[in-house]
C-alpha cells in the first residue's frame, strides 16, 4: 500500500437497483488510491452503525461503488438503500489483503470464486487489469443475482445457479468444483459465505490442492 | 492540585496511561491513589468487553455525584464505541481519543480549568509541559481551538481517526517500573475479526516510525530496562501502511543490532502478532539476536479451519503449522504462547476437539482461554451466542487440563538446570520472590531479598509444577545473559 487514507465524508452520486434487493452504491472518491480487492468501512453520515464493503468499482474510475444486498431486519443496508445523491457517507479505508499481484497474474492461472454479492472484489480486479488470466465462478440463486455479468468474457465466467436452469452450470459452486478441474499451479481467491469457502477449500484440498494457493475473503 | 487515573483492558492502555501520566503531571498534577483527593479524574477505558464498559458508567455516576460536593474534572479516553462514546459526551466533561492526548493541556484551558502550573509562574515548570510535548505538532495544537465538547458532535466522523495518532507517540512516557517498559510500535487494527470490535475503537493500523521506536528501545537498554515489549493491536502488522518504512522483520532487525551493540541487556518481546503476518524473516530475526527474547505469543483462537474461518482470522491450520514449524526449526528453544477462544457461535464438540488436539501438536507453554461472549460492536454480536455457558465452561475446563499436563511435562525436563530469570516481584508467600525466564515462564525463589527486584538472577531449577517452575538462587547477573536450553 502506498499511503495511509484516512477516513472522510463522500457525497453520494447515484445508487443503482439491480433487483429488488441490490443495489450499487457509487460516490466520490476524491483520488483516495487503493488497491483492487480492498474494502471500505461506509456508514451514512452521523450514523453510528458501520459495515465492510469491498470496493466494487475499478482502479480507473473516478467514483467508488460498493455493491450491497440490503438485509431487510438491517440497521445499515436499508439506509444506504435509500441514499439518494448528494447525501453523505463516512468512509474509512482503504483497507484489506484480498488483492492480487501482477507477478502472481504473470506466473499462475487465476480462479475467482464468489457466491452472491461476494463477487464485488473481482469485478474490481477484472476493471483494474483486464487482460488478467483468469475463470470466474459465480454461485446464485437466479440468473438475475449476476451482477456485472457484461463485464466478464464469456469463455472465462461460469454462471452457476442454485435455484433455476438459466446459468451456465446448474447447481452451487460447490457442485461445480467437485467435477471441475485444475491446473496444479492455479491460485484460488474465494469470496462470499463462510460456509461456501469452508465448503470449496475442503473441495480443492481433496483435489491435492494445497491451502497456501487458497485467499480467501468471508462476507457475513 | 491531585489527579485519578483508572486504567482499564490490554498492556495498550496500560502503555497509553504512562503518556497521559506525563502530559498531566506536566501541567503540575500529581498523582494519588486516592480517588477521594483527586480534582481530576479520568478513565482509559475499554469497549473489548462489556465488563469494563460497566465500570466506566459506574465510576462516572459516582464522581458526578460527588460533583455537588466538590470541584472535580472528568475525561475519558481509550477503546470507545461510537455508541458508547455518545453516552459519555453527556456524562464527562471531556471525551477525547488518544490520538489527541497532545491537546489535553490546551482543552482544559479553554474550559477555564486551572492547572497548577497555570496558577504558577514558575517559569521552569512551564518548560517541563513543553518538554513534554516537545515533539507535538503544534499545527494541531492550534487546531484544537474548539471547544472540547464539541469535538464529536454528529458532523465530525464517528469512527475512530488514527491520522493524529503520532502524536501520542511523541509523547514522553512516565514508565511505571524502573525495569519493564511497553513500548508502542503499532495501533489499529484492519482484520476485522468477526468476535472482536477493535477496529471500531482503535481505528485502521498505523505503523509508529522505526527510527522512534528504536531511539525509544535504545533509551531504555541503556537505561538498564531488563524487560521491553513491543505493543500494538497487530504487531507484526507493522509497516505494511507505509511503503517506505522498514517491515516488522526489519525492524526487529535494527533492534537485535542495538542490542549486539550494547552488549544485550535486555530481553525484548513483542505482542500481539497475528498468524497472518508471521513471517519467515520475522522468526529468523528473533533467533539471529539475542536481545529478542526467545518467547512468542502466537494467537490460534481455534484449531477448526471452519471456526476460524467464521472468525474471519484470515488465517487457518496450514498456515499456522508453517509458523510454528519455523519456530521450531529455527529457535528451538522458544517457548510458545497462545490465545483460545471456547464457545464460539456455533463451535460443535468436534470442532472443539481439533482446539484441543492442537494443544498436543503444538506444545504451549501458555495458553490465555476465553470462553466467548458477544462483544458489542463486533460481528460476532448479531449472531445467536448459541453455546450454552456450561459447554463453554466445560470446555475451558478440559483445556486448562490440557495445558496444564503439557505445560507440566515441559517444566517437569527444566529440573536440574541453571536459567536465566529476571526477578519482578515479591511472592504473595513470604519468603519467595517471582520473576520469569527468558521464555516468561513464571519462576519463584526462597529469597527475602527485595534488592533483586529488576535484577537478572541465575536460578538453579528444583522444583516445577503445572504452569510455574521454583528454584534457588545461584548468583546475581550483571546484565550479562547466559544461554537458555530448555530440553
Amino acid at each position: 500500500m502506498s499511503e495511509t487514507y484516512y477516513h472522510n465524508m463522500h457525497k453520494v452520486l447515484q445508487v443503482q437497483h439491480l433487483t429488488e434487493h441490490t443495489f450499487v452504491v457509487q460516490f466520490e472518491r476524491k483520488e483516495m488510491p487503493f488497491i483492487p480487492g480492498q474494502h471500505l468501512v461506509v456508514g451514512k453520515k452521523g450514523d453510528k452503525e458501520f459495515r465492510q464493503y469491498s470496493i466494487y468499482s475499478g482502479l480507473n474510475d473516478p467514483h467508488f461503488e460498493i455493491l450491497v444486498r440490503e438485509v431487510e431486519t438491517g440497521l445499515v443496508t436499508p439506509k444506504l438503500k435509500q441514499l439518494k445523491p448528494g447525501d453523505e457517507l463516512e468512509i474509512n479505508g482503504p483497507m484489506g489483503y484480498f488483492t492480487v499481484s501482477e507477478q502472481r497474474c504473470l506466473n499462475h492461472p487465476i480462479v475467482m470464486i464468489a457466491t452472491g454479492t461476494g463477487i464485488a472484489p473481482f469485478n474490481s480486479w477484472v476493471k483494474s487489469f483486464p487482460d488478467m488470466n483468469y475463470k470466474m465462478i459465480h454461485g446464485v440463486r437466479k440468473a438475475e443475482e449476476a451482477y456485472g455479468i457484461d463485464r466478464y468474457k464469456k469463455d472465462r465466467f461460469v454462471l452457476c445457479t442454485s435455484q433455476e436452469k438459466s446459468g451456465n452450470f446448474n447447481g452451487r459452486v460447490t457442485d461445480y468444483l467437485q467435477k471441475a478441474y485444475f491446473p496444479s499451479n492455479t491460485l484460488f481467491y474465494l469470496c462470499g459465505n463462510s460456509e461456501m469457502i469452508f465448503d470449496a477449500m475442503e473441495l480443492l484440498k481433496d483435489k491435492g490442492l494445497n491451502t497456501n494457493q487458497m485467499f480467501a475473503e468471508v462476507y457475513f | 492540585m491531585k489527579y485519578h487515573l483508572v486504567v482499564l483492558g490490554c498492556q495498550m492502555n496500560m502503555s497509553d496511561s504512562e503518556r497521559v501520566k506525563s502530559v498531566i503531571e506536566s501541567m503540575g498534577f500529581t498523582h494519588t491513589d486516592n480517588e477521594d483527593e483527586a480534582s481530576l479524574l479520568g478513565v482509559l477505558s475499554c469497549s473489548v468487553r462489556q465488563k469494563p464498559i460497566d465500570k466506566v458508567y459506574n465510576r462516572i455516576h459516582v464522581w458526578n455525584r460527588q460533583k455537588n460536593k466538590r470541584n472535580i474534572i472528568t475525561f475519558v479516553s481509550g477503546c470507545v464505541l461510537p455508541d458508547d462514546r455518545e453516552k459519555f459526551l453527556k456524562l464527562f466533561d471531556f471525551v477525547f481519543p488518544m490520538s489527541e492526548l497532545g491537546e489535553f493541556p490546551q482543552m482544559l484551558r479553554e474550559y477555564g480549568v486551572a492547572s497548577p502550573l497555570s496558577l504558577s509562574q514558575d517559569r521552569e515548570s512551564t518548560h517541563n509541559v513543553e518538554d513534554v510535548l516537545s515533539e507535538v505538532e503544534t499545527k494541531s495544537k492550534k487546531q484544537s481551538l474548539l471547544n472540547p465538547l464539541t469535538k464529536y458532535s454528529a458532523s465530525k466522523p464517528v469512527l475512530p481517526n488514527n491520522k493524529d495518532i503520532f502524536q501520542l507517540w511523541n509523547v514522553k512516557p512516565q514508565y511505571q517500573s524502573e525495569f519493564e517498559a511497553y513500548v508502542p510500535i503499532q495501533n489499529g487494527c484492519d482484520k476485522f475479526c468477526s468476535f472482536c470490535a477493535v477496529p471500531y475503537t482503535r481505528g485502521r493500523e498505523v505503523s509508529r516510525p522505526s527510527a522512534e521506536i528504536i531511539d525509544e528501545v535504545v533509551q531504555l537498554m541503556k537505561n538498564g530496562y531488563k524487560s521491553i515489549t513491543l505493543l500494538g493491536q497487530n504487531v507484526n502488522s507493522y509497516g505494511l501502511d507505509r511503503d517506505e518504512e522498514l517491515s516488522f522483520a526489519e525492524l526487529l532487525t535494527e533492534i537485535g543490532k542495538a542490542g549486539d551493540s550494547l552488549q544485550n541487556p535486555s530481553w525484548v518481546y513483542f505482542t500481539s502478532p497475528h498468524p497472518r503476518d508471521m513471517s519467515r524473516d520475522v522468526i529468523e530475526a528473533i533467533a539471529k539476536y539475542p536481545v529478542l527474547a526467545k518467547q512468542i505469543h502466537l494467537p490460534l483462537q481455534s484449531g477448526d479451519d471452519k471456526v476460524l474461518i467464521k472468525m474471519n482470522r484470515k488465517h487457518n491450520l496450514d498456515r499456522y503449522r508453517e509458523s510454528v514449524a519455523d519456530i521450531r526449526e529455527l529457535i528451538p528453544q522458544a517457548t510458545l504462547f497462545t490465545d483460545i477462544i471456547v464457545g464460539f457461535t456455533g463451535e460443535t464438540e468436534e470442532q472443539f476437539m481439533n482446539t484441543l488436539q492442537c494443544f498436543d501438536e503444538f506444545q504451549y507453554n501458555m495458553a490465555y482461554i476465553a470462553m466467548y461472549s458477544p462483544r458489542p460492536g463486533a460481528q460476532s454480536y448479531r449472531w445467536e451466542d448459541d453455546i450454552p455457558q456450561a459447554t463453554k465452561k466445560d470446555r475451558l475446563k478440559r483445556l486448562s487440563e490440557k495445558l496444564e499436563e503439557i505445560s507440566a511435562a515441559y517444566n517437569h525436563r527444566l529440573l536440574g538446570k541453571e536459567l536465566q530469570v529476571l526477578i519482578r516481584s515479591t511472592e504473595r508467600k513470604t519468603g519467595f520472590l517471582s520473576g520469569h525466564t527468558e521464555g516468561k515462564l513464571v519462576t519463584r525463589i526462597k529469597s527475602k531479598d527485595q534488592s533483586l527486584i529488576g535484577k537478572f538472577v541465575k536460578v538453579k531449577i528444583t522444583e516445577s509444577a503445572d504452569l510455574s517452575i521454583a528454584g534457588e538462587l545461584v548468583t546475581v547477573l550483571k546484565d550479562k545473559r547466559i544461554p537458555v536450553s530448555a530440553d
